[in-house]
């Protein structure tokens, strides 16, 4: 009985400091344990390679650019179609200044470019952070300026697609606020006269930290940019007027070449997308845009094997046919790829009966470009000759960059705004239109009227930008703008908001 | 065999010997019916065998021995042996239901459970061919939804009592002997003894924070003490085949369509078809080309499956040891399959009369080849016009695929190129060990359990990218082909020490459990991807040659979006405690807590309660004798659950960008500019139910009414501006419906028993609360869902058709389609909800939900003599699906669309009230969210037909055979969705479709 009794006690006993052990050597502890990628890589704020990899990351997302981004905003010019028969109808029916709010490109575009401006704005704040780590302030200073030309240029083509839009001045979402077109131009403005003076004085090219980067020029590009929006034409003068009294810049001999690989990094580029594939055959981390959106979807390359592309952005009758009877024949040939069905298209016009030989599908490199159902023409300036692709690389286009301003559309502006009756601070207008027609074979213009300027501009920046497109909505000029049976009327001078964003911008009103 | 030697010796042997002699008898209950598997010992002689499928057995015993006869359910009778054949009937118990059910961390009887559960034994698994478990318990039990996924060795998704969480996963919880895992897709169905499923909160809470989302208990196959050793083998091979195939245009319909539309281009494309391939020779107008793609690339595919065991025990051990190896092709023309290989096993023993220990361990490796996703689309789309092969490529290898992009659209759209040149190997190979030791430290009151679990999941994936070369701007260089290798390690391991104490004192029935769990798990992966080099030994021929070593070393790219060798570690630590109190065997009083504490969330701690109660009126004096009502239970319970799967706060740290200067790639950092602000989501739960059976057991009824709310639900909040979603808990869900399950089961004669079995549910998930927002934006910017009160989880919202215009004096007499302009005949009229004559953003209203609102199944059983057959069905529908592929129109034209909309096209006055016309298709005006792109989701589905026979002899061990067809037949409201089943996003965009199965197998019990 007792013996019995105590072998339950030792039972008892065992399963208390069983339990007992068990329990005290809990693991408590570990749940204070960070997850491990938290206590991970955390950024040495003193270090001012660090502030430059700050800088790295707001160009990187300001590179990265979508295939239908550039092109929403410059098709509804008449230098171009939208292209591509058949496919896309609401981006031909944006062409043709039909409008439908919820087209997916719309919103994505918004989305898109209103990211590059948050995440901008968030590397200016990691930037101010290496200000108080110690980094030396002037490089810090510099380093907010370019990210400030960055996200100015953004807020600037959204601007003028959409007129009234966000301005965001600080992170915090709840200090947003709607700002007319207007008051937007005015805003980036005063962000380029506080850049200005913290940016380097030189050509991008000229950079050694980072080359082909913003530098003083781009930042007045941009403000020369607001202030021709705002029809300001004496601070577009002023600031177009620092540039070419700098001397920095000059026009780059070779036009045609100005858009292909031997113009990257050129002396009349202020401000560019930089892309590369490295110089090899395949794979890598390049970084490449998706030029086959521009590319004819047919054509016979001189280099066996290169991509064809999307059909898509036609350079318009219009255009083509301004610049045969202007006798252009650098530019047309740079801005233009023909193709036969074209070249009969035109002649049926029977002003342009006859064409000069050297207008054929055959371009200046040896590509050849067939027929195809989807458009008639492709731009020149969105190609590059299969002869300069990087030996194996196939894809249309790669290795290109995109050219953002040069020298050329400064030369331009300040033309346009001093026969707008603005100072002429660096020569006259006629010299500056001069130099641009010159490096395009032509001859010389005296006394140039503001008219002719607006055809200089529209011959040297077609495809471009949507550049004209804008210049026609500012000058009230709906008749050029109501071509080959489209009807511009000012009321669709921009685009509707996107459907997906509407709540959130009347929330703002 | 030897059973025949030994009935032979028996007879021969006349005279009786003292010992050891032949006792024969039947056990049957007390309506003459033969009991099969009942337990007979002659312990005096040490022998013991089980009765047969009628009942019937021979034991080796002396006359006059005591021959015991027990079996689940019934009272032990004892009877001296006797030399004539004895007759044994058994009475049923009156402890009834003394069935044991596995619920969390411990048994209980099924009768005194008070929440939801449910239970399906392995030999209902076993009927469904497959190699997914999940598969099997579809439509079987009440208020689980299992949504299928046809690719081989994909495993089906679950839903417990509806869809609960945004951001967090819905998956249940499986816990495999005591191991909790993610996924059991390691598990054949031949492994599984049974599984438990705790639908409700107050049953499930006692798992913590993982079990949000119930839980699947999932027991694999042991033995018995003192069980005599069973062998058994089961085998079975099927040929499947791709059903609910849709039905795209022909080449006329396309065709008509084409020209139709106006398009300039898609005519042109039919015309370059004509000239490239010729007329076709029945109708001059087409081309000589008809493609059915779905028929060019399915085919029918074979899967087997074989499964060997063994099982048994002695007094102080049990074992069980077996092994499966399953093999199943895809019905895609691809390298497309999944073989598992598995072995299990487990032992227990009674080391000493306080102590018993036991292990168990599966180890399971497959390989899986994986369908190439991205083809389903382009078989979908690619245009009849258009063959697999073109001749006119004379340079091609390995084929000459046809490329589209010659006839004038925008891609090759050609399936063949993908499908032939992808290899997507994963091999996973999983462990899963647990060992315990049983301390019984005062005999059936006090017990103590520690068990050590250790689960470790490996995938190692390589997926190739083969070149081909068909012409120079259509082909995959090999410089261009690539390879990936990722590696992917999981690893938990779990201590759990359980102390349990039951004491019964007169009426009075208390269980007390106390322990506590450590968790700890671990996540890592690591890529590599390269393109091969043209130089090195690799070819496209010889798959050993298939090596990163075979890459440009200067191309290779590790994916480092964020530094991915380094792991994810959780941990979590919980305490836990459950009190049972029983009065007088009717009233049951269940109370459950346990405290989790994770480094998961800023809030580390939680607290689970749970509770639950019930009446076991069936007990009551009033209704004791009752003969009809043989058990009568009502039941409420509530419980709280965390959903532990929402993932944790993003971390904000550097994230790698690099941009190009001057050729070259710099290096830099951006920042997320998200702000989570996560913790902790709940589900609070209440459920009342009744548990019946009547009629002498033959029919059963659950019934069970909840509602069920998460609170602190995850939402993802999109900022005013840019496009980075923040996660934040501002809202509220609620899933409120209930369950119905039916059984009925029989015998007609002594040969003839037959049973009926069905479950109804109905749901309804309201969103309650979204932190004071009007609404939030969900789905894609073209077809809108949204989060919004009051209405379903991402509720599809968008414009309410009316008709379609059918001439110009209709669309003239509508002033809506005045001001819109540009609108033609064949175009569709919406409603103009706000009267104002403009159709724009503020005519939407909500269209549709994507949550099926009801759900059903049911099964029919008979047997006779020696004959089986069953069939089980299975059904949902209340919901819509968005036609994602019919409405790709708005990215692109140029495609192919399914023969339904072809055929019954807008072609004229009076044609249809319902399609668009082939040109108004391509117009953005029809192209709005509309009613038009969403299908209605419901559909029937026979699930399985199952024939059985089984081969009874005394020469012969146990046999049986079987004939299934598993998914024979569909009928669905919509006739142009491959399956029905599509997941909770509600949208249909490629899904590889689901099989029908006919299978034969065989299984032999020795």
């Amino acid at each position: 009985m007792i013996k019995n009794k105590n072998m339950k006690n030792i039972h008892f006993f065992k399963a208390i400091i069983l339990v007992s052990t068990f329990l005290l050597t809990s693991c408590d502890e570990k749940l204070d344990t960070e997850q491990e990628y938290l206590a991970g890589s955390s950024i040495d704020y003193s270090s001012p390679e660090a502030a430059k990899g700050a800088l790295i990351g707001a160009y990187s997302k300001f590179q990265v650019m979508g295939w239908h981004e550039i092109p929403l905003i410059s098709v509804r010019g008449d230098d171009v179609n939208a292209g591509g028969l058949g496919d896309q109808a609401p981006f031909a029916d944006t062409d043709n200044y039909i409008y439908d709010n919820n087209f997916w490109m719309y919103n994505s575009v918004w989305n898109s470019w209103y990211q590059k401006i948050v995440e901008i704005s968030t590397q200016i704040e990691q930037l101010e952070k290496f200000r108080e780590g110690g980094v030396n302030p002037a490089l810090i200073n510099q380093y907010i300026a370019e990210c400030k030309t960055l996200r100015s240029f953004t807020l600037l083509e959204i601007s003028r697609v959409w007129g009234e839009v966000i301005l965001m001045e600080s992170l915090d979402q709840s200090q947003l606020k709607l700002k007319s077109k207007d008051e937007i131009m005015k805003w980036i403005s005063g962000q380029m006269d506080e850049s200005i003076p913290n940016l380097p004085d030189m050509r991008p090219n000229q950079r050694t930290d980072l080359k082909g980067g913003i530098t003083r020029y781009t930042a007045l590009a941009i403000k020369a940019m607001a202030n021709l929006e705002l029809k300001n034409y004496p601070e577009v003068a002023n600031a177009t007027g620092i540039i070419i009294n700098s001397g920095k810049f000059s026009l780059y001999p070779d036009y045609y070449n100005l858009f292909n690989i031997p113009g990257k990094l050129a002396d009349e580029n202020l401000f560019e997308i930089q892309y590369s594939d490295l110089g090899t055959a395949s794979g890598g981390e390049g970084k490449n845009h998706t030029w086959a959106f521009y590319g004819p979807s047919s054509w016979q390359p001189k280099v066996l094997g290169a991509s064809a592309g999307w059909g898509f952005y036609e350079p318009s009758l219009k255009y083509i046919k301004f610049m045969i009877s202007r006798g252009e024949k650098t530019r047309l040939q740079t801005s233009v790829l023909f193709t036969n069905r074209g070249i009969n298209k035109i002649k049926e016009d029977p002003n342009y009966a006859t064409l000069p030989s050297w207008i054929s599908n055959t371009t200046p490199s040896g590509d050849v470009i067939n027929d195809y159902t989807r458009a008639m023409f492709a731009s020149g300036k969105h190609y590059l000759p299969s002869d300069q692709l990087t030996p194996g690389r196939k894809a249309y286009g790669t290795n290109k960059n995109y050219i953002i301003t040069r020298y050329a559309e400064i030369l331009l502006m300040y033309a346009e705004a001093v026969t707008r009756g603005a100072q002429p601070s660096a020569g006259s207008a006629d010299n500056a239109v001069n130099i641009v027609r010159q490096r395009a074979g032509l001859g010389i213009l005296s006394n140039v009227t503001s008219d002719q300027v607006m055809n200089e501009k529209f011959a040297e920046l077609g495809m471009e930008w949507g550049i004209r497109y804008y210049d026609m909505v500012r000058l009230g000029k709906t008749d050029e703008l109501s071509y080959d049976g489209r009807t511009f009327v000012a009321d669709k001078q921009f685009l509707p908001y996107p459907l997906a964003q509407l709540e959130k911008i009347n929330a703002l009103k | 065999m030897r059973k025949f030697i030994f009935s032979f010796l028996a007879l021969i042997l006349v005279p009786i010997y003292a010992m050891g002699q032949e006792i024969k008898g039947k056990v049957t209950d007390v309506k003459g019916i033969g009991i099969p598997a009942a337990y007979v010992v002659a312990k005096a002689s040490n022998k013991s065998t089980i009765t047969d499928v009628d009942g019937n057995f021979k034991i080796k015993a002396s006359v006059g021995e005591t021959i015991t006869v027990s079996m689940l359910g019934y009272e032990t009778v004892n009877a001296k042996a006797s030399s004539e054949t004895m007759r044994f009937t058994l009475k049923d118990s009156k402890e009834d239901l003394k069935e044991v059910v596995v619920i969390g961390y411990g048994t209980a009887k099924k009768r005194d459970l008070t929440g939801s559960v449910a239970t399906i034994k392995g030999t209902e698994l076993t009927k469904t061919p497959s190699g997914q478990i999940g598969q099997a318990v579809q439509g079987k039990i009440a208020g689980v939804q299992v949504i299928s996924n046809g690719s081989p060795g994909d495993t089906p998704i679950i839903n417990i009592r509806g869809v609960r969480s945004l951001y967090g996963d819905n998956q249940p919880l499986y816990v495999v002997d005591g191991i909790l895992v993610d996924n059991i897709d390691f598990l054949g169905s031949n492994d599984i003894k049974d599984i438990t499923i705790l639908k409700d909160a107050s049953s499930a809470a006692i798992y913590g924070y993982k079990a949000a989302n119930g839980v699947f208990i999932v027991t694999t196959k042991g033995g018995g003490y003192n069980k005599p050793a069973k062998l058994s083998y089961e085998t079975y091979f099927g040929v499947q085949q791709a059903s609910n195939v849709v039905k795209m245009a022909n080449a006329e319909q396309f065709t008509n369509f084409a020209l139709e539309s106006g398009s300039a281009s898609e005519i042109g494309s039919i015309n370059a078809a004509i000239q490239r391939f010729g007329r076709s020779r029945v109708n001059p107008n087409l081309p000589n080309v008809n493609t059915d793609l779905y028929k060019e690339t399915l085919r029918l595919a074979t899967m087997s499956n074989h499964s060997l065991s063994v099982d048994g025990g002695s007094e102080k051990v049990s074992y069980s040891l077996g092994g499966d190896f399953f093999s199943q092709d895809g019905i895609l023309k691809m390298k497309n399959s999944y073989k598992r290989f598995n072995i299990r096993g487990s032992i227990d023993a009674k080391a000493k009369d306080w102590l018993t220990v036991g292990a168990k361990f599966v180890y399971s490796r497959s390989t899986k080849y994986d369908d190439e996703a991205s083809a389903w689309s382009q078989i979908y789309y690619a245009v009849p016009i258009l063959p697999v092969y073109d001749n006119l490529f004379t340079d091609a290898s390995p084929h000459p695929y046809s490329d589209a992009r010659v006839l004038g659209y925008r891609d090759s759209q050609n399936p063949f190129p993908l499908l032939d040149n992808s290899d997507r190997l994963g091999v996973r190979k999983r462990n899963t060990i647990n060992i315990y030791a049983n301390f019984n430290i005062i005999p059936k009151e006090l017990s103590f359990k520690t068990s050590l679990s250790y689960n470790n999941r490996e995938d190692n994936q390589r997926t190739v990218s083969l070149p081909y070369f068909v012409t120079n701007s259509y082909q995959r260089d090999i410089s261009e082909s690539s390879i990936e290798r990722k590696s992917i390690t999981y690893e938990n391991y779990t201590w759990d020490n359980v102390l349990t104490y039951t004491k019964k004192l007169g009426d009075h029935d208390l269980t007390l459990l106390g322990g506590t769990a450590f968790n700890d798990d671990s996540y890592k992966w690591f890529s590599v991807r390269g393109f091969f080099d043209p130089g090195s030994g690799f070819s496209r021929n010889i798959p050993q040659t298939w090596y990163l070593e075979n890459t440009t070393a200067s191309g290779r790219v590790s994916d480092d979006y964020e530094d991915s060798n380094k792991p994810s570690v959780f941990y979590a630590l919980s305490y836990f405690a459950r009190f049972q109190y029983i009065y007088k065997n009717k009233y049951i009083l269940y109370v459950t807590d346990r405290r989790e504490g994770a480094n998961k969330y800023q809030d580390k701690y939680i607290n689970l309660p749970a509770f639950g109660a019930s009446w076991v009126v069936s007990e009551e004096s009033f209704l004791k004798d009752n003969n009809s009502i043989n058990l009568l239970k009502l039941r409420a319970g509530w419980g709280r659950l965390a959903n532990g799967n929402v993932p944790a706060n993003r971390i904000k740290s550097a994230l790698n960008r690099t941009t190009i200067f001057n050729d070259q790639v710099l290096n830099g950092f951006g920042f997320a500019t998200y702000d989570d602000n996560l913790s902790w989501e709940f589900t609070e739960e209440t459920n009342l139910g009744l548990s019946s059976e009547l009629f002498n057991n033959r029919l059963t009824i659950e019934a069970d009414y909840f509602i069920k709310d998460t609170k602190n639900l995850a939402i993802p909040v999109s900022p005013i501006i840019g496009s980075e979603l923040s996660y934040k808990n501002v809202g509220n869900l609620r899933n409120k419906g209930f369950e119905l399950s039916l059984g009925w089961k029989d015998k007609i004669g002594e040969n003839f028993g037959y049973n009926i079995n069905g479950n109804f549910s109905k749901i309804k998930n309201e969103v309650t609360n979204i932190g004071g927002q009007d609404f939030i934006n969900r789905g894609s910017a073209e077809f809108q869902q949204r989060l919004v009160v009051g209405q379903p989880l991402d509720v599809f919202y968008g414009w309410d058709i009316v008709g379609v215009y059918q001439n110009q004096a209709e669309i003239d007499a509508d002033p809506v389609a005045v001001n819109a302009g540009n609108i033609k005949p064949g175009y569709f009229r919406y409603r103009d909800i706000d009267g104002n004559n403009i159709l724009d953003a503020n005519d939407r209203t909500y269209i549709g939900s994507p949550l099926p609102t009801y759900f059903y199944g049911g099964s029919l059983g008979l047997n006779y003599k020696n004959w089986d057959l069953s069939l089980a069905f299975y059904g949902q529908g209340g919901n819509v699906i968005l036609n994602r592929n019919r409405a790709e129109v708005i990215r692109t034209s140029g495609r192919n669309i399914d023969a339904e909309f072809a055929i019954n096209r807008w072609h004229g006055e009076g044609t249809t009230n319902e399609f668009p016309s082939s040109e108004g298709y391509r117009q953005s005006w029809n192209q709005r969210n509309s009613k038009f792109w969403l299908e209605k989701g419901d559909f029937l589905r026979v699930q399985n037909i199952q024939l059985g026979y089984n081969l009874k002899s005394d020469k012969l061990p146990e046999t049986r055979f079987t004939l299934t067809a598993d998914r024979p037949y569909l009928w669905s409201k919509s006739k142009i969705l491959f399956n029905p089943e599509v997941g909770n996003s509600g949208v249909d965009l490629g899904v590889y479709p689901t099989p029908s199965i006919v299978s034969l197998g065989c299984s032999i019990k020795l």
